[in-house]
């Protein structure tokens, strides 16, 4: 028995319909005439399953992609408060810059918002050198008139600074520092990292009275995330996660993830025409530095990638899985105190029949000798006194000692 | 120093456990695994009192386990069930032969009955065959669509109330990731469940090795000194499905709790309301449960038989037009009979 797929596709699944090929990411620029103008260019984007283009056509067609994300779901109020995440990463630049020329628009095409940036400094958590400054003042004066703010991951939201005002503080620790230390596995580390950070940025929106938060996550971004939603045992919440509105955060602050229709080559072509500077390379975000097998998240990205290779739609297809599910949301259930995903209410068999292996494991033989409840004692370790979902128990459990929250 | 077993049995413990982690000795390893079999049977309510269960044997470890433990577990604990082993033969030389000898050893361990059943006198091809005709890119899909209609067939024929699988967690953990690999929602929606099928005319599945861990079969099995069949397939392993299986190794190897994991995300994934859910019926051909007219197994067997093995793979459109074509030039080559014959 090698197969438990049923009925129609059998065993090898879709993948009859892929097509295995896929051209090598990267530049791909001549000369000639723009398919769509039909304007003579010195140089030409040519985007997987899309004709050669010139600058401006491309630029337009990103762009459009940034704008039908918002505008499809009408979920932006006109003048709506918005904050912009900036990580320095190309992505979030390509955001920034869409963004800006969203607004300088005449009046008919423009996105009625007032928007501001701030700029996370994650790289003393990373344990890296930090930021050049100067190369983000310097796209603060790009960007005019938006205000530039920074924060630090791990301190406290009252010590965001305008970019102007801003130094480095002294101190290389903090307390996040510190609990990361805590946690045993890289797996638990990023997964809690990842939380903290919704949570600051939270914070920060409620401080800056904004009601919408731009992150700059794109399609590759989100199937690995569903990808490793389900292997962190986050099913019931993978969707808000890759989903373009997320509503889990405290004070009815909403994240959307407007660039998630864009592909990685089109970030690289954007970076290209509109010149842009990334301030870090792709791929540095915390931990990675430890290689593909050190946490089920750098698996799972190395997976993805890899997978890209040999099967040229299986991130969008993953992305797509991702478009057709929908959260596990009950209004009267109460949620998660540390990630705000609900709580699954009734106890699920799953979790009891890892709760009942350990028990079993403890009793071994004795466990003959009848008049023992071994069902009630798992029941009993189920109980949800800590008010923390499946997951977040995980990264409690590692913490051997003090309090996730 | 030795390490002592973790339920301070006394014994020096023998193994740790995969699934827990935990440092146990070779008994209570054996208790502990029964164990968790009879309560995921008991709580999920997988069979009733006089039923008779036909135990899906393949002669590997899995299914030898399940028939092992499903064997101890009614005498222990008087289920009051009627076991029966079924197997299929695909007609694979040098691979189900050699395994069906396994199933027969089996049989006559446990005191079983057997039906064995061949894809010969089903469908009238044998894998084999098939390969020859098809090559060995998409005969898994051949070899999966009638094996699964075949135990249905089996299953009618001994005349059981369910049959019981060797599916373990690994495999359900596996599957659930190949089909968000794969966009498949119907059957994202349906391959964690511990029961499926069940209707009016259908005979329902059941799984209790679901909870089980690959690594934990193994052991018992070893342990146990059961004998099983460890070869794999002489054709060509499915390519797609190993990526998702290498994947899962891999996770597994950082959080062995991983397996569990992904069931649990697998269960806890709900779908928005606009997603097509698959209406089961059953194919007015043949009269077996499909989701589809015809079923998969007619369509490929259709294929087999006219020649067009690709029929049933890729999309149907395509096939339809495969059909249309033969029929326009087996008309084509009938008119110049009948001209022929006119003289």
């Amino acid at each position: 028995m090698c197969s438990i797929g049923e009925d129609d596709f059998g065993d090898d699944g879709a993948t009859h319909a892929m097509v295995v090929e896929s051209l090598p990411l990267g530049i791909v620029l001549s000369p000639g005439n723009c398919s769509k103008c039909d304007v003579n260019s010195g140089e030409l984007y040519k985007l997987n399953f899309r004709t050669a283009e010139c600058r401006e056509c491309f630029l337009a067609y990103a762009r459009h992609k940034f704008r039908a994300a918002l505008g499809a779901a009408k979920i932006l109020p006109r003048n709506a408060e918005v904050l912009l995440v900036l990580d320095g990463s190309a992505e979030s630049l390509v955001l920034l810059d869409m963004l800006h020329f969203a607004q300088t628009q005449n009046t008919f095409k423009r996105l009625h918002c007032n928007a501001r940036v701030v700029y996370v400094e994650e790289q003393k958590v990373q344990g890296r050198d930090p930021v050049h400054l100067e190369a983000l003042q310097n796209l603060s004066t790009q960007y005019a008139p938006f205000d530039f703010y920074v924060i630090e991951l791990g301190a406290l939201p009252s010590s965001m600074q305008r970019i102007k005002d801003y130094s480095p503080s002294l101190n290389a620790n903090n307390e996040l520092i510190h609990k990361l230390q805590k946690l045993r596995s890289l797996t638990a580390r990023q997964d809690y990292l990842q939380q903290q950070r919704k949570n600051l940025i939270c914070s920060v929106a409620q401080c800056l009275q904004c009601t919408h938060v731009f992150e700059s996550n794109i399609s590759v971004d989100l199937a690995t995330q569903l990808l490793t939603a389900i292997a962190l045992g986050r099913g019931g919440s993978a969707a808000l996660d890759v989903a373009l509105l997320d509503d889990r955060l405290s004070g009815d602050v909403k994240l959307l993830r407007p660039l998630k229709d864009l592909n990685e080559q089109e970030i690289q072509f954007y970076i290209h025409a509109q010149r842009l500077k990334p301030l870090f390379e792709k791929g540095s975000c915390f931990g990675r530095e430890h290689g593909q097998t050190a946490s089920l998240q750098n698996l799972t990205s190395a997976f993805v990638a890899n997978l890209q290779q040999n099967y040229a739609s299986t991130v969008s297809t993953v992305f797509r899985t991702g478009d057709k599910i929908a959260a596990n949301s009950n209004p009267e259930q109460s949620s998660c105190v540390h990630c705000r995903s609900t709580l699954d209410s009734e106890i699920s068999d799953t979790l009891l029949a890892i709760e009942y292996s350990r028990t079993v494991s403890e009793a071994g033989v004795s466990l003959y000798k009848s008049g023992q409840d071994l069902e009630g004692l798992a029941k009993k370790r189920l109980e949800n006194k800590d008010g923390l979902c499946h997951a977040c128990r995980a990264i409690q459990a590692e913490l051997d000692s003090g309090n996730l929250l | 120093m030795p390490i002592i077993c973790k339920s301070k049995c006394g014994n020096r413990a023998a193994l740790k456990r995969p699934k827990t982690g935990d440092a146990l000795c070779k008994e209570c390893f054996f208790a502990a695994f029964e164990a968790e079999i009879h309560h995921t049977i008991s709580s999920s309510n997988l069979f009733r009192r006089g039923e008779k269960v036909a135990v899906a044997a393949s002669g590997g470890k899995d299914s030898t386990v399940l028939a092992h433990v499903l064997k101890l577990l009614n005498e222990r604990h008087n289920y009051g069930l009627e076991l029966v082993l079924l197997s299929i033969d695909e007609g694979i030389t040098g691979y189900r032969d050699d395994s069906l000898e396994t199933v027969k050893q089996n049989r006559d361990d446990y005191q079983m009955p057997l039906k064995i059943l061949s894809y010969e006198e089903l469908y009238g091809w044998t894998m084999d065959r098939i390969v020859a005709q098809i090559g060995r890119s998409n005969n898994c899909t051949f070899c999966g669509v009638f094996r699964r209609q075949a135990l249905d067939r089996g299953a009618k024929l001994l005349g059981v109330d369910s049959i019981a699988t060797g599916h373990n967690a690994d495999d359900i953990a596996e599957t659930v990731l190949m089909n968000v690999l794969r966009g498949d929602t119907a059957r994202l929606r349906r391959c964690t469940s511990i029961r499926t099928g069940g209707g009016e005319d259908s005979i329902p599945r059941v799984k209790p090795l679901k909870y089980s861990y690959e690594k934990e079969i193994v052991m018992y099995a070893h342990y146990k000194k059961l004998v099983y069949f460890s070869t794999e397939c002489v054709f060509a392993p499915n390519a797609y499905r190993g990526h998702a299986r290498a994947f899962l190794k891999d996770l597994e190897k950082v959080r062995p709790s991983v397996i569990m994991d992904i069931i649990y995300s697998g269960e806890q994934l709900r779908f928005k309301d606009t997603v097509k859910k698959p209406e089961r019926g059953t194919c007015t051909r043949c009269g077996f449960v499909s989701s589809q007219q015809p079923c998969k197994a007619c369509v490929l067997l259709e294929g087999l038989n006219r020649g067009l093995p690709k029929l049933g793979i890729g999309k149907k459109t395509k096939g339809e037009r495969m059909i249309a074509k033969q029929n326009q030039e087996l008309a084509l080559r009938e008119r110049a009979n009948l001209v022929k014959n006119d003289f």
